[in-house]
Parts: structure tokens; sequence; C-alpha cells
């Protein structure tokens, strides 16, 4: 018998994820496309990149979980999952010893705590504005003319900082523009860009405390700088993984192949 | 299934039969009194439609129920011919009436009632009385003598709502009352503004039945000051998500907490029902016992999780809340707290944070 394969989809803001995954859990594929205006289009294109790259159909599939703020909209979907269960699981599969799940995504953030098992004890999720999130970093990267890479570089700890007192996009804006009329260095609003993040983060998991090992998902943890700061923050290492921004999909894949086991 | 009136016809069709009609905020008053004097009390809480007004007159960080409710009163609504009352409820509720009295001005009356708070004593209980009596002679003065027949008899029909009250909600808890979230608290609501009658016939034709209906939803016990907004209500419907319990200002805290005797003398009636209403964040009351009021009822519905549903800058609620959060979570109950402004529909991340709560319960169902 062909073995059975499992997907997992998170139609995120800004980018759509995909895991593909045999019975064994092994990883066969991973896509991460852009999510553009149309979150249930992304879902087909990333399920057909998956496909095709390792060659197979749609029938060989035997379940699909989506995951992410378009899960709803995902037509090949066979079960959906918030993603708030989904980096839980995905965060415990890549780092076992996982207690606290950070995700960072680009208009969400939040912490999870999990049991030994990935499954969820507590979690808090950002309010309905972009502080905090990937996309306020996206907003001050446009008007720094930096790129995402660049807004990430590592920095000096011991650096002077520009204070940016604001957590929330607009006023945080406002300040970046005065800053740079002042002829601030761009890397010391950087490093204070990021700070307000982690602070908006450091709040967040305040409220609901820090067990066991920390794992940052999402696409923020790709900022190098900011992954620096939250270590600081915290004291203690994080673990990030290589591709942070698959893990609600790489969740979302385990949860389908579980429900599917299970019946 | 149920026919409840909607709010505005109902009270337009009172006022236009000529029904004196006043106009309530939140949250504890003796109703009993104003239906004794012919007066029909429409509560104020969400009023809908935009604030265009009232954020004039308020600072940035007011609570929505204040702001909804001065931009319902500045708009001088015709319904409203008996005047306003303001229970003391939180120090926004006590400014506004300041405000609507002596800076906005409206042609109508503006009335006040000072609710003790704190630890309740014997001398808490002799000012309530006192503050009843104060509060019957400023009515007479508008409204000519009290007639103290009307009044036993609106205590008796008071008496008669909060057991049947009281009756439904114990079904609630224990699967017996075939209602949807959403029909609950509509059915709750419905006594904000009906006439005493027509809201006790409406309670009366539900029927309970003697044995628990089977129930496989996760059950959740919500606290706040009002029930989520009815898109959210709909929306735990759907998930299959049922809340069972309500610690709510507008819901279970204007409820004795036990069936009291009828009504002998009504003043020493009312006085015995205002301390028998559960512990309540506006009362000021000790946290201890509103944490050992809330752990009981817990139990008694064995809800497994509690969604705190705050409206937002609500001070009272707050001051209690992250307390209230700590205590319930060191006993292992998942908590969910979650903002709200009363309008506006459910966003993405109300919806993920209902889900991920229902999906925290069922998979601790499921081990
Ligand atoms: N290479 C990178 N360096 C720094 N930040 C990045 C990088 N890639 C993505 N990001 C950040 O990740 C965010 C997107 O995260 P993601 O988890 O994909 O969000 P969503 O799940 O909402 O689509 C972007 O807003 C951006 O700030
Ligand atoms: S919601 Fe809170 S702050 Fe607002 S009126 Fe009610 S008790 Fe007062």
């Amino acid at each position: 018998m062909p073995p059975r394969l499992f997907v997992g989809v998170d139609v995120g803001s800004l980018s759509t994820d995909l895991v593909l995954l045999n019975d064994q859990g092994k990883v066969l594929s991973e896509i991460i496309i852009a999510t553009g205006v149309n979150g249930a289009e992304a879902a087909e294109i990333a399920f057909d990149e998956a496909l095709s790259e390792t060659e197979l159909t749609r029938g060989d599939i035997s379940a699909v979980t989506a995951t992410g703020y378009g899960r709803a909209s995902v037509a090949f979907a066979t079960g959906k999952t918030t993603e708030i269960s989904c980096h839980g699981v995905g965060a415990h599969q890549l780092f076992p010893n996982t207690g606290t799940v950070i995700d960072i995504g680009g208009q969400d953030s939040k912490v999870i705590q999990i049991d030994a098992r990935g499954r969820m004890l507590d979690f808090t999720m950002n309010d309905k504005c972009a502080a905090g999130t990937g996309r306020f970093l996206e907003v001050m990267a446009d008007r720094l003319e930096l790129d995402l890479g660049e807004l990430s570089n590592p920095l000096n700890l011991e650096g002077e900082t520009a204070p940016i007192s604001s957590t929330c996009t607009v006023f945080a804006e406002s300040e970046v523009i005065s800053l740079l009329a002042k002829h601030t260095p761009r890397e010391q609003i950087v490093n204070g860009l990021q700070r307000s993040i982690v602070n908006r983060i450091w709040s967040m998991v305040t409220s609901i405390g820090v067990q066991g090992e920390v794992t940052l998902t999402g696409g923020v943890a790709n900022n190098k700088g900011l992954v620096l700061l939250l270590e600081a923050q915290l004291g203690r290492p994080v673990n990030v993984p290589d591709n942070p921004q698959i893990v609600g999909a790489l969740g979302a894949a385990h949860i389908a192949l579980k429900g599917y086991s299970q019946g | 299934m149920m026919n409840i009136p909607n709010r505005k016809e109902y009270l337009q069709q009172q006022s236009q039969s000529g029904q004196q009609i006043m106009g309530v905020l939140p949250a504890l008053y003796p109703r009993e009194m104003l239906w004794a004097f012919d007066i029909l009390p429409a509560e104020i809480w969400d009023p809908p439609g935009d604030i265009l007004h009232a954020n004039a007159h308020l600072q940035a960080t007011i609570c929505p129920v204040v702001k909804r409710s001065l931009e319902f009163i500045l708009k001088e609504p015709d319904i409203i011919n008996a005047g306003y009352l303001f229970p003391h409820t939180c120090d926004s509720l006590q400014n506004l009436a300041t405000q609507v009295k002596d800076l906005i001005g409206v042609p109508v009356p503006v009335y006040s009632f000072y609710n003790p708070k704190g630890e309740f004593n014997r001398t808490t209980r002799q000012y309530y009385t006192d503050i009843l009596g104060d509060f019957q002679t400023i009515l007479e003065q508008q409204h000519g003598s009290l007639d103290r027949k009307k009044l036993s008899t609106a205590c008796k029909l008071g008496h008669k709502i909060d057991s049947r009250r009281l009756e439904l909600q114990n079904a609630r808890m224990t699967d017996r009352l075939p209602l949807s979230n959403s029909e609950y608290f509509q059915l709750i609501r419905a006594g904000e503004y009906l006439q005493p009658e027509d809201y006790l016939k409406l309670l009366d034709a539900i029927s309970i039945p003697d044995e628990p209906i089977p129930n496989d939803k996760a059950r959740i016990m919500v606290s706040g000051i009002l029930p989520p907004h009815p898109d959210m209500l709909e929306y735990f419907d759907d998930l299959h998500l049922s809340l069972v319990a309500d610690d709510l200002l507008a819901g279970s805290r204007r409820i004795p907490r036990i069936k009291l005797d009828p009504p002998q003398d009504p003043m020493e009636y009312l006085t015995e029902r205002f301390f028998l209403l559960p512990p309540c964040s506006t009362k000021a009351g000790s946290l201890d016992e509103r944490f050992r009021y809330l752990n009981k009822r817990i139990g008694n519905s064995q809800a497994q999780g509690v969604l705190f549903n705050i409206v937002k800058f609500c001070e009272p609620e707050l001051f209690d809340h992250h307390l209230m959060v700590k205590a319930l979570k060191d006993t292992g109950i998942p908590v969910l707290s979650m903002d709200t402004e009363l309008q506006g529909g459910l966003s993405g991340q109300d919806k993920t944070r209902i889900e991920a709560l229902g999906e925290l319960l069922r998979d601790r169902m499921v081990s």
C-alpha cells in the first residue's frame, strides 16, 4: 500500500505556507508564497506547486488541515484548526522541549503555552492593531527605505538606540520621521524599532508567563536583531527554526495526520 | 419559538399609548419602585448607531457604555418622557450624570441613586432603606403620592420575575433549557425594556424539561458587564460552545442568589433583595468573596472554561479582572479575555480566539 500523505496549509496575511508530510511525519515538501489579495487562490497555487515538486496528484493526499486567517477559504481542506493550536504542535515537532511559543506573523502575534505533548495550555494574542507584528516592521522599513533583510541586521546590544516610545504603528511612524529629520543614524532607529516590538511582545509574555524552552515562530523570527533583543529580554536562549514561517503549516499537517490516524 | 418584541418598536408603542418611560443607565436600581409609580424603566446599555456628538463631551478613555448612552441622550429621544436615572455604578456614569444634569441639560428630570459600596453590614442596610425612602420622596414630587398597594403588587411581580429567572438560570446550568446562546441572552435582555407583566409571560412561556437534554458541547461561563455581541453569540453556537452560566452585570448579577420569601413589607423586601445579589465589581466588595462565588458557579454549571467579555476601559471590571483571571487560572481552568467595543462585527482575531478556546477545551475533553 502506498504511504498515506498529509498536507497542512497556513493562509496568512502575508505568506501562504504549505507542508506535505508522509505518514511517518517526514516532510516531503515545503512551499512559501505570497498570499496576495486572494488567499483561496494562493492556497491552490501552493498545493499545486507541492504536488508537482513531488510528482503527486490531489488524489494521493489523505487529509488536509487549513490554518491561518484565511483557513475558511481553502476549498481542498478536509478540516481547519486555528494557527494558535498549529504553531503549538509545529513548535513541539521541531523542538520537543518547547513550553512557550512566541509567534510573530504579519498581522498578529501570539504567545502560546504548550504541554509536553504539544497541546495548548493557554494563549494570548495581540489586539486588532499592528503593534508588535511584522506589518509594523514593514511600514517602518518602507519609511527608512530599507529592505526587511537590512532591517533585521544583528545589532550591537550595547550600541545606541533611538528612543521609539510608541508601540502603535501610526505614532511610531511619525516618531521615525522626526528622528530622520534630526539625522539620527538609521541603525539606531532600527534598533529602537526592534526594541519597540520586543516591548510589545514582552507585555504579552508577562501576561501568561514563560515555561520550558521558548521557540520563536512566524516570519519575524527571521529578524536576527530582534531575536537577540528578545533573548536578552527573556534572559534565556530562544529556539529559532530554520524556516520559522512554515511552523504553522507543519503543525497543521501533523494535526491532519493525527486526525486521520485516530479516524 | 420565542416571540420577543423589538426594543425600539415596543418602546415607541408604549410611548404612543401614553406610558411614562424613564431612561435608566446601568445597572442596579429599585425597578419595583418605578413600576409602582406607573413608570416603565427602559435601560440604556449599548444603543446602536454611530458615536458622533458624545466624543466632544468625553475623554477618549471612557467606556463605550457611557459614550453610547450619552449619544442616545443627546438625541433627546421623545420616548424618554419621565427623565433619566443614573444609579451609582462607577465614576464614569456618575460624572456623566453630572454632565447631563448641570452642563448639557435635558428637557426631562435627571435622578441619581447612590447604591452602597464596599463590605455590607447593618449600617449599609439601614443606608439602603433610607435611600429607597429618599428616592420615593423625590419621585413623589413629580408623580404624586406613592400608592403602597401598587408598590406591594410591583414587589410581588418582581419576586415572580426573579424566581423564574433563577429557575431558568439553574435549568441552563444543568442542560434543561432548550435555548441557543443567542436565544438565551435575547430573553435575558428583554427584561431591560418590557413591562413586567409582558416579561413574566415571556419567561413563563419557556418550558423546562425534567430531564437534562443531551449536551456534548464544550461548556463556558461568561463574565463581564454585558453578554457578547449577538454575532459572537451566534459564532459560539456555530462552534458548539455553550455559554452555560453567566456572571454578567446585565445578567445574573442582578438576580438574587437564592429565592426570597414572597414580599410582605415592600421596603424590607427591596432591601433584602439588594443584599442578596451576587458579588459584583461595581459594588467594590471583597475580591475573595467574588472569587469564591465564581468558583462555585463554575462547579455548579460544570463549566470547563471562562470567558471574560470586558467592555473596553471599564474601570470596575478591569480592577478585578487581573486578580480573578490569575486566581481562576491557578485552579487550572482555562480563561480567555476579550475586549469589546459593544458594536461592530466579529473580527478575524476574535474568531480565532474563540475557536482556539474551543480547541483547547475539546482537547481536554478527549484526553
Ligand atoms: N527575511 C526576513 N527578514 C526579516 N523579517 C522577515 C523576513 N521574512 C519575513 N519577515 C517578516 O515576517 C512577516 C510575515 O510573517 P508571516 O509569518 O509570513 O506572516 P503571516 O502568517 O501573517 O502571513 C513580515 O511582515 C516581515 O516583517
Ligand atoms: S461598562 Fe464599566 S465603566 Fe462603563 S458604565 Fe458600565 S461599569 Fe461603568
